[in-house]
């Protein structure tokens, strides 16, 4: 609750600062108000509110993916600096907004009656759509921002629908309420009611990009600008997932055998089409995207299961994605930049094509070293964050005994595997005339601390479990 | 005096229904088969008021007027608020007054960021 509090009022402050006429104290303030955010969150530690008449929760559960977000943001933020050369850039304004949509994730996370998630969802939402567009002289961009506004906003409509349609079984918004109409499961339950829960699903498996609501991703992931691609991957996805793990295990697990099934086989489909189509990709930043899509299908798989694990299974698997996705990501946006100077081209296909990494390792160490770590994450290999956020999420699938699941996803994490190597292969065994590319400290720092964290985690996993 | 009515006792509505449709219909057909066809530029013009249609209607519009007319709407429907707050005034006390002046304080932080940002500027 604190950092909801905290950072409206931060982004009204960066609005402001703006104004001064040196750009370079809006990065450091934002991370000091991140961090300040960050610790503020943790001052309910180890126990349970509820604020607002009941509308917003906090508890350890909630707090940890807040700090998830926060963490997240944080990182993609330290690697945004290249706006303070950019003339056209707002960077105030970007920003602000990132504060302000992380307002809508953390309501995502915590709220406690719909009113509330449609508030968060719509927050965060419409913060987005604005990023996406924020390259203002690139078509690509506009075209991106403009097909995810009205699919975006036609997948709210949808949601928006599916909570009047509960609240009309049910007589109620908050989960409680939906949860004790739901317990009548014996007796039988309006036809409405099932209806509703699954239009509430369409519209926030449309957010989190799972298959068959996944079409937008690829484009807006492609047109954004690299930064905020990279924040939509990871704050987006968490938030919506963390949405998602709180509406079914508080409100549905009575109606688990009509949802479940439904949710196992959407699953299924998202895996396949994010691997598959990604092997057909020949650039980096579409790969990530249609990547996106597939872990979108691993962290679907801890949902269709919702066991005992789930919370934990979910919680690790978005910290891992989070993290090497980033930090992937950033190296993208040194290489792209490195390469736009030397050909002198503005078109940004071949900057971010697999070519563009050829021979990168040789020259740039360190970027070698961070996108093979993350890289390794994402595919799953053990040693790193990754391996043990999809061991956790199979588990989940094992001890709800949906063995056809699992099957369908070690099938595809092996697809994955040729596509991530792809990069490495290029990394380190391809020749390109790559120079050695000049590294500010931050970017540095944050290689560093993304390449710890995920091999930190990937050799102690045990380190976040019992936090909550 | 009966009460009670079954499906088929609307059966002459529907009747009447299909007449009319039929009716249209067949006019509107009979009229397009048989009657004269004499084409012109003046008659195949869209009709417009009677005046003569003047280029395209998808002009490029200043972003100004869209600016203006959204901060408006912003700022009219936020002033709203302050009715209901004036009519509960008394009874929502010092709570309520905090709360107004956290809200108009945002407003107006607002409206300092848009004067400062050079929107309302005409020229």
């Amino acid at each position: 609750m604190f950092p909801i509090v905290l950072l409206s009022v931060f982004a009204v402050v960066l609005l402001f600062l703006g104004f001064l006429k040196s750009r370079s104290v809006l990065l450091p303030a934002t991370l000091l108000f991140l961090v300040a955010a960050l610790v503020a969150n943790f001052l309910d530690w180890n126990k349970t509110y509820l604020y607002f008449n009941s509308m917003l929760r906090t508890d350890n559960l909630s707090m940890v993916f807040t700090a998830i977000v926060l963490l997240s943001s944080f990182l993609v933020v330290a690697l945004s600096g290249s706006f303070e050369d950019d003339e056209a850039a707002q960077p105030a304004e970007y920003y602000a907004i990132i504060l302000f949509s992380l307002v809508g994730a953390i309501m995502m996370i915590g709220y406690e009656n719909l009113v509330m998630l449609f508030v968060g969802v719509e927050i965060l939402s419409v913060a987005m759509y604005i990023l996406t567009g924020s390259d203002k002289r690139n078509l690509r961009s506009n075209e991106a921002a403009l097909k995810y506004f009205l699919m975006g906003a036609f997948a709210t409509g949808i949601m928006l629908f599916g909570m009047a349609l509960l609240y009309g079984a049910s007589g109620s918004f908050t989960l409680a309420g939906i949860a004790s109409y739901a317990s009548h499961a014996q007796q039988g339950l309006s036809l409405i009611f099932y209806v509703g829960l699954l239009m509430l699903l369409v519209g926030l498996l449309f957010k989190v990009s799972a298959a068959p609501f996944h079409f937008w991703t690829p484009d807006v992931y492609d047109g954004a600008p690299t930064i905020f691609t990279a924040y939509m991957s990871t704050v987006v996805k968490t938030a919506g997932f963390a949405a998602l793990l709180h509406l079914l295990a508080a409100s549905f697990t009575y109606v688990y055998s009509f949802w479940g099934i439904i949710l196992a086989v959407v699953t299924a489909i998202t895996l396949i089409a994010g691997n598959v189509t990604a092997v057909y990709q020949n650039s980096f930043k579409r790969m990530m995207a249609y990547s996106s899509i597939s872990h979108a299908g691993y962290l679907l798989i801890g949902l269709a299961a919702l066991s005992a694990q789930s919370r934990q299974a979910i919680v690790f698997y978005s910290l891992a994605y989070s993290i090497a996705t980033i930090s992937a990501f950033g190296v993208l946006m040194l290489v792209t930049r490195q390469r736009g100077m030397q050909t002198l081209s503005s078109n940004p296909l071949s900057n971010e094509s697999f070519d563009a990494f050829n021979g990168l390792a040789k020259q740039n160490p360190l970027l070698g070293l961070a996108m093979a770590t993350s890289m390794l994450s994402l595919a799953g290999i053990p040693l790193t964050a990754g391996f043990w956020g999809k061991f956790y999420m199979f588990s989940t699938a094992v001890e709800r005994g949906q063995i056809w699941l699992l099957v369908v996803a070690v099938l595809m994490s092996a697809v994955g595997i040729y596509y991530y190597f792809r990069v490495i292969i290029a990394m380190y065994f391809r020749d390109g005339a790559t120079e050695p590319i000049r590294i500010s400290p931050v970017f540095r720092y944050v290689l560093v601390a993304a390449i710890i964290l995920t091999i930190g985690l990937g050799v102690a996993p045990g380190l976040l479990q019992g936090l909550f | 005096m009966n009460t009670t009515y079954v499906p088929a006792d609307y059966l002459p509505i529907l009747i009447q229904m299909g007449l009319a449709l039929g009716f249209i219909v067949t006019t509107m057909l009979v009229t397009h088969a048989i009657g004269p066809k004499r084409h012109s530029v003046k008659k195949d013009d869209p009709f417009e008021c009677g005046i003569p249609v003047q280029g395209d209607a998808r002009t490029p519009i200043s972003i100004k007027y869209f600016l203006i007319a959204i901060l408006f709407v912003l700022f009219d429907v936020e002033v709203i608020f302050l009715y209901p707050w004036a009519v509960n005034f008394k009874g929502l006390g010092m709570t309520g007054f905090i709360e107004m002046v956290l809200f108009m304080g945002l407003l107006l932080a607002g409206f300092f960021y848009i004067i400062r940002k050079g929107v309302l500027k005409w020229e």
